[in-house]
């Protein structure tokens, strides 16, 4: 598999949305959400104690590898706020305990697999141990008794869509895969195939939008 | 309840809130000192009287309650519209971004059971004053005339109690009242009186490259239906409604009005002839005599409990708060079709990676249509579906990515870098009805002290066959259009069915005018009363039966 740094790049240059995000393209309300996010201070865990949020950070690394960022792009803080605050999507697999629950056991679960699987915690286990351990909850084979009670896939499942969702909401992955969908005031009149309005970046371009 | 509360004589009250959601009670046990009170303060033992009796309360204010509140309130009679959620501002407080916009969504949690549990949420529900319209893609397909008689034609489903041409005055009425584009003449269905009064939406490239694909295989498309604006348009009670600007993110809301949801539409003009529409207004209970008679309702208003009295109810909250608030009142229950007949509809969409930049965030999310597939010739199952062309936000098609595809670590960021060239086609299709589908009422209970409901949802013979059917067509569509990568996302939308019409209160909770057939003075309108799922989305037809269900209502007081 070709590395992150080598993937084929979005159709805009880099830097293209946080240049966005500094002109008048942008309303109030859409820059504020995507500003909070870029400039997140460092967080405390409220639900989770230390040892659990980490052991959270670092099933994030896994699923969510950051190689080429100098500072990760922060997945837990938000799973951690919403269980905090009891916040819901509004559904859940029947199949699965309250968000809370499911957390606390799911979490539970991959350090008892880690522990089975490799006789070693979790976070002292290799990358590709890591992902063997993540990899064996995805497809329900991983060993240990949470795992009779809690749906393993449902809960990777779970785990899995929330930080996908944190983190394309992220202004900085918004702008790895290519989308300026934020610049809401003009909205878009080059909607074809291959279409660009004249203010859009060309690849190699300086971005001045 | 407490006792001290004070009821009226012959006021029967069987809600019986209690604090049991684990999840709460874990947070009042773990947060001696909370930073914000989860619960609200306690409510006072006395809910006021009040002064006067309505002649209607609308409990609801989405597709199903605000067209029948406009038509009451202009009928001149005093109406009253609970909603649940807040009343936004969207020109100031929508931003185009899809986790800052979750507010838009019914977010209490719902729980879902079966084989094919169906997501609820961003999916298919919705609170704020407009209801789910807010977040609507605002496809607007009439159904067509063979859709309301499943059961004669094809000897499975229900139908409903009247034909189409019961249906097809209001379809008219309403593309011209809410400015739908779309082309004329509608390529499918029986000829028309009138055109739409816009002209279609432009194509965007997910659009053009079905179109391509279409074409290859003989698929005649159209640029959709849709009810938002391609030139400004003149709306009674709101004044100018400006040209949509392709900004994509109607499923997340729209904020310049271009979106004929409701709170642009039909909500202005309601409150021009007096309606009086109450945010933040959540119903908890149906009050009613000794008789049976409806007398009011009790609903929670930022902390505090009131109680409204009426002369009839509106219930129109939608397939899964309707029938819930039913079944906690005990309410219309003799027919045991309450939270029966849940329907979803067949909604598999397929994903395809192209060489051509797409940019799916641009223009409405399904500008071309097929109904070709109405009543495919080679289909082994009964009823049929129609064909959209997909643009999708990054933050939901990422969400589907992860779920659907189960790809992550390196794989999955390298596999969203091919956003910006990603095209979709789903189907909508009809939906049979199935003893094991149903909604009840769950042990677990929510913030409020009240059962969350539960959903069966499991697709059988049917519903599995047109999947197959479907996204065979689908890979085809793609090939033909050139895209490598090809994969389907399994998925149901609409929730449909929970509170179902007919003609008997034997196998139905409201008649054909949408009046329950046990208790004298409720009526419901929304999604919940569909005998049949229909193969087509369902808003322009929720729209619909408000209208006539208004217009029933109205003739009868006479």
């Amino acid at each position: 598999m070709a590395s992150l740094s080598d993937m084929a790049s979005s159709p805009y240059p880099a830097g293209t949305v946080r240049a966005l995000l500094a002109t008048d393209l942008v309303t109030e309300a859409t820059r504020t959400a995507l500003l909070a996010r870029l400039g997140a201070p460092e967080y405390e865990p409220q639900y989770f104690d230390a040892a659990t949020y980490e052991l959270l950070r670092m099933v994030a690394a896994r699923l969510f590898p950051q190689p080429d960022r100098e500072a990760p792009i922060e997945l837990a803080p938000s799973i951690d706020q919403r269980l905090f605050t009891g916040g819901s999507d509004g559904w859940r697999y029947d199949v699965l305990p309250p968000d809370r629950e499911t957390y606390r056991l799911g979490l539970g679960g991959i350090r008892e697999s880690a522990r089975v699987m490799f006789g070693q915690y979790f976070e002292l286990l290799t990358g590709a141990q890591q992902d063997a351990v993540l990899r064996a909850v995805q497809n329900e084979t991983a060993p240990g008794p949470i795992w009779d009670t809690l749906s393993a896939n449902r809960f990777f499942e779970e785990l899995l869509a929330e930080l996908t969702e944190n983190y394309y909401a992220h202004p900085l992955a918004q702008e790895e895969i290519g989308y300026v969908g934020l610049a809401d005031v003009p909205g878009w009149t080059k909607i074809t195939l291959n279409e660009k309005e004249d203010r859009e970046p060309e690849e190699g371009e300086m971005v001045n939008w | 309840m407490p006792d001290e509360e004070t009821l009226e004589e012959g006021v029967l009250n069987p809600v019986k809130p209690e604090i049991q959601d684990p999840l709460l009670q874990s947070l009042l046990a773990d947060s001696a000192a909370p930073k914000t009170p989860i619960v609200p303060e306690p409510a006072p033992l006395e809910i006021p009287l009040p002064a006067e009796t309505v002649d209607c309360i609308v409990i609801g204010t989405g597709a199903g309650g605000a067209p029948l509140l406009a038509r009451l309130a202009m009928a001149g009679l005093k109406v009253v519209a609970l909603e649940a959620g807040p009343w936004h501002d969207p020109k100031k407080d929508f931003a185009t971004d899809e986790k800052a916009q979750e507010f838009l969504f019914w977010n209490d949690e719902r729980l879902s059971a079966g084989h094919d549990p169906v997501a609820f949420g961003k999916n298919n529900s919705g609170t704020g004053v407009g209801g789910s319209t807010l977040h609507y893609t605002a496809y607007t397909p009439r159904p067509q005339p063979e859709d309301l008689h499943l059961h004669r034609d094809f000897g499975v489903g229900q139908d409903w109690p009247f034909g189409y041409e019961e249906l097809e005055p209001y379809f008219e009425e309403l593309e011209q009242f809410l400015g739908i584009s779309g082309p004329t003449p509608y390529p499918w269905g029986p000829a028309r009186r009138k055109g739409y009064p816009l002209a279609p939406l432009p194509l965007n490239g997910a659009a053009q490259l079905m179109q391509r694909g279409c074409e290859v295989l003989g698929i005649k498309t159209s640029p959709a239906a849709n009810a938002a604006l391609s030139a400004r348009y003149y709306q009674e009670g709101v004044g100018w409604r400006e040209a949509c600007t392709n900004r994509g993110f109607c499923q997340a809301g729209c904020s310049t009005g271009a979106k004929a949801s409701m709170d642009v539409t039909f909500l202005p003009l309601a409150a021009a002839h007096g309606a009086d529409i109450r945010p933040n207004s959540y119903v908890t209970e149906i009050e009613r005599d000794e008789t049976g008679k409806v007398t009011g309702v009790i609903y929670q208003q930022n902390g505090e409990e009131q109680r409204l009295r009426c002369r009839h109810l509106f219930l129109c909250a939608g397939a899964v708060e309707t029938p819930r608030l039913l079944l906690l009142n005990e309410l219309a229950l003799s027919s045991g079709h309450v939270g029966r007949n849940f329907m979803a509809h067949p909604g598999v969409q397929v994903f395809g990676t192209f060489a051509e930049e797409v940019r799916p965030f641009k223009g409405i999310p399904g500008s071309l249509i097929s109904q070709d597939t109405f009543r495919p010739k080679d289909a082994d199952f009964a009823g049929g579906y129609l064909l959209q062309s997909i643009g999708i936000m990054p933050v939901t098609f990422a969400g589907q990515v992860a779920r659907g595809r189960k790809l992550w670590g390196e794989a999955l960021r390298q596999y969203m870098q091919q956003y910006n060239h990603i095209a979709g086609i789903n189907i909508l299709g009809d939906c049979l009805p199935h003893v094991d589908n149903f909604l009840e009422l769950a042990e677990e209970k929510d913030a409020r002290g009240l059962p969350k409901p539960r959903l069966h949802f499991t697709n059988h013979e049917n519903e599995i066959r047109m999947n197959a059917h479907a996204e065979k067509l689908m890979r085809q569509i793609w090939e033909a259009a050139g895209a490598t990568d090809i994969w389907a996302f399994p998925r149901s939308a609409h929730v449909i069915g929970t509170a179902r019409m007919g003609l008997s209160g034997d196998d139905a909770v409201v008649d054909a005018n949408g009046k329950a057939f046990d208790v004298p003075n409720l009526y419901i309108c929304d999604n919940s009363v569909f005998p049949s799922a229909l193969s087509v989305n369902p808003a322009l037809t929720i729209m619909a039966l408000a209208l006539r269900t208004a217009d029933k209502f109205l003739e009868n007081q006479k």
